[in-house]
């Protein structure tokens, strides 16, 4: 007997997560991700040297406009560092969120020719997202050394932050795919939210800047981004200071609801993918 | 006693007609605001039942719109039918398409695993097949380059050796082998004979009858989403030949497509004749729409046999014609050589289709004209002894 066993039928009601099925997936997941890694750099003069350029200019432009020209106070932390340690988590957050969205409307040939659990496209463009976060990392060391900084003893929270910001950013590149197939609008939207959230989260400025000049329920309001939770506690881990708002708490939790939500909106969405897409 | 692979309970699916297929928040809005009346329900497949024993080749066939594809698309998980219940045993590959997954910017090399893995090998399973796969394709000298620069053909060879070399104990094939040259065609029927004499449960469906009889033993016969008939391929397949019989030399669309480029309107038709005959040359005059501004379509004409069988086939190009690709309506006149028909069962096949970021798009393939010509000079009766074949040639003589 073969213990390879389907039973196919209509779909009602809740539908099962079937995980088991991705981590048989796992060889095709890491070569779809290896394909957008490949690609995203081909025929390119510089190549992989973008990866680097991107986000040192960026660090440029912050400390330009945060620094010199809006004089944001980040006290004895030399600015540079404060900006790199929002801008790491954030970088990747906003790769996977622009990059998802689009990623299984871009896999239609695929999804209307093949059976595979799709939620692997999602999550292949965010592997690719490692490398910038690697590169931010390897910024960060690279700042400290300059500025002979010694980091926090925080930062034994990092690994904590870094796995938030990851479920973070899968939470909304998830949650973007599927929405994406049902609604075309959020193609547009996402553009938007990705420079709406570089503002309203505290990436070049402090969270306090903020926060000190809200009441209570604007600041709730601003953590509902979990990003600006994760942004301030990736910092925190990092150049020590103050302990992040008790709202950043809002932040983790919002990211997990969301995070289990749409796993379940995902799989609903699946069932009719290669009828709508 | 056999085991069964597949049994299929009373399959159905519906689709929604008259419905645009991806929607908007106003579409969602105003479709809770009114009752919308435009859909209309479409049963592409109506309540199926049948049983497919392990080793079997099944061999689906029936016209455009039978269901074939969705029965195929429903077996091999890509959607799920609106009602009835499945159970397949065993590992199921389905070869929907070839090269689907290929990248243009990757390398020969690597979307041999890439496509290996989409189709459901392991990793480990591509690597001991590697050499056999280059060997099968025959592009070994490419390997390294992306295949962007490979010729469609060198293409095709490299995505079909992937699947041949998939060994599923269940393997679900669309029609794939209408791409390739005729020699590499022969090549993938005698892979997918191999599959079916190595005791594999293969459904297949094609529009090649010929292939059909060759390589299923048993076929099934859809007609507009109702299993019709089904028993020894021999039989089926006269079954279908006979309710395809009627002449039709004249086609005008009456659904509406989403496609990209489709035809509209297709005579067959000779000067000065009421009916298409073996004498004189037959005129293929045809209408066809571009939706949006293209940058290649590729337009193709095929004259078939009963069987299905290309007998050849003709594009513009080959008279160094430029193919428009701007949005429009066009209309195009094919004449083919004189005396060329012989009594016999024909019928044309017209494809538009494109070769885009290295997966074939069919925007269209219609099939729908059949005739058979009335005897009048041909030269397979008028001439003593007659001449055999399927086609007739006058061809120039010299004897010294």
């Amino acid at each position: 007997m073969s213990e390879n066993k389907i039973i196919i039928k209509s779909s009602k009601g809740i539908p099962k997560l079937e995980l088991k099925e991705l981590v048989q997936y796992k060889d095709l997941f890491l070569l779809l991700a290896y394909r957008d890694y490949r690609v995203r750099y081909a025929q390119t003069f510089l190549g992989f040297l973008w990866a680097f350029i991107q986000p040192f200019a960026t660090l440029l432009i912050f400390t330009l406009v945060f620094s010199k020209a809006a004089k944001v106070d980040t006290g004895e932390i030399p600015y540079p560092l404060f900006a790199i340690c929002g801008m790491a988590g954030w970088t990747f957050f906003a790769f996977v969120l622009s990059n998802s969205g689009n990623s299984i409307i871009g896999a239609q040939q695929m999804i209307q020719k093949i059976y595979f659990p799709k939620l692997i496209i999602p999550m292949a463009k965010a592997i690719v997202g490692f490398v910038d976060f690697g590169i931010a990392l390897l910024f960060i060391i690279c700042i400290c050394i300059y500025y002979q900084f010694i980091p926090s003893s925080n930062i034994i929270f990092l690994p904590i932050f870094i796995l938030m910001t990851i479920l973070a950013s899968l939470t909304f590149g998830i949650w973007l795919s599927a929405l994406t197939i049902r609604f075309r609008d959020f193609q547009h939207v996402v553009p938007f939210l990705v420079q709406f959230g570089l503002y309203a989260t505290p990436i070049g400025y402090p969270a306090e800047l903020i926060t000190n000049s809200l009441p209570n329920w604007a600041s709730l309001i601003y953590f509902l981004n979990p990003m600006a939770g994760l942004v301030e506690g990736f910092r925190w881990s990092i150049i020590g200071g103050a302990s992040p708002n008790e709202f950043a708490y809002v932040s983790f939790l919002v990211t997990i609801i969301l995070f289990v939500l749409g796993l379940f909106y995902f799989k609903k969405v699946e069932e009719v993918m290669a009828d709508i897409v | 006693m056999s085991e069964v692979a597949i049994k299929v309970n009373g399959l159905s699916k519906k689709f929604t007609i008259g419905k645009k297929k991806s929607s908007s928040f106003r579409d969602s809005l105003s479709s809770v605001l009114y009752k919308s009346k435009s859909t209309q329900d479409f049963w592409a497949l109506n309540n199926l039942n049948f049983e497919i024993l392990k080793g079997e080749s099944i061999g689906i066939i029936g016209k455009n719109g039978a269901g074939k594809s969705t029965l195929l698309k429903i077996l091999s998980r890509i959607t799920k039918p609106s009602s009835g219940r499945i159970e397949i045993n065993g590992r199921v590959s389905s070869l929907l398409e070839v090269g689907t997954g290929f990248h243009p910017e990757l390398t020969g090399r690597e979307n041999i695993y890439l496509n290996g893995t989409i189709l459901g090998m392991k990793r480990s399973e591509v690597k001991s097949k590697f050499d056999e796969i280059v060997d099968f394709s025959g592009v070994e000298k490419f390997l390294d380059t992306p295949v962007k620069r490979y010729s469609s053909g060198m293409y095709v060879r490299l995505a079909f050796a992937v699947a041949a070399h998939l060994e599923p104990e269940i393997l679900i094939i669309d029609e794939v082998l209408s791409v390739g040259d005729a020699e590499f065609q022969k090549k993938c029927l005698g892979k997918m004979d191999d599959a079916t004499k190595s005791g594999r449960t293969v459904l297949f469906v094609s529009h090649n009858m010929s292939a059909v009889e060759k390589l299923c033993s048993k076929c099934f016969l859809l007609k507009q989403g109702q299993l019709k008939y089904s028993g020894s391929s021999s039989q089926t397949i006269a079954k279908y030949l006979n309710f395809a019989e009627s002449n039709q030399h004249q086609w005008t669309r009456e659904s509406t497509v989403k496609s990209k480029a489709y035809f509209t309107y297709i005579k067959a038709y000779q000067e000065n004749q009421l009916d298409i005959t073996t004498s004189g040359s037959l005129n293929i005059e045809f209408t066809y729409e571009i939706k949006e501004d293209l940058n290649s379509l590729k337009l193709h004409l095929a004259l078939l046999d009963n069987y299905g069988q290309i007998i050849f086939s003709s594009a513009p190009e080959d008279t160094g014609i430029e193919k428009p690709l701007k949005k429009g309506k066009y209309t195009s006149l094919v004449t083919l050589p004189k005396d060329l028909l012989i009594p016999m069962k024909y019928s044309l096949k017209l494809i538009l289709w494109d070769h885009i970021a290295g997966s074939f798009i069919h925007h269209d393939i219609n099939e729908e004209i059949k005739f058979k010509p009335i005897e009048t000079q041909s030269l397979i009766n008028n001439t003593s002894g007659g001449r055999s074949g399927i086609v007739a040639v006058k061809c120039k003589w010299k004897i010294e």
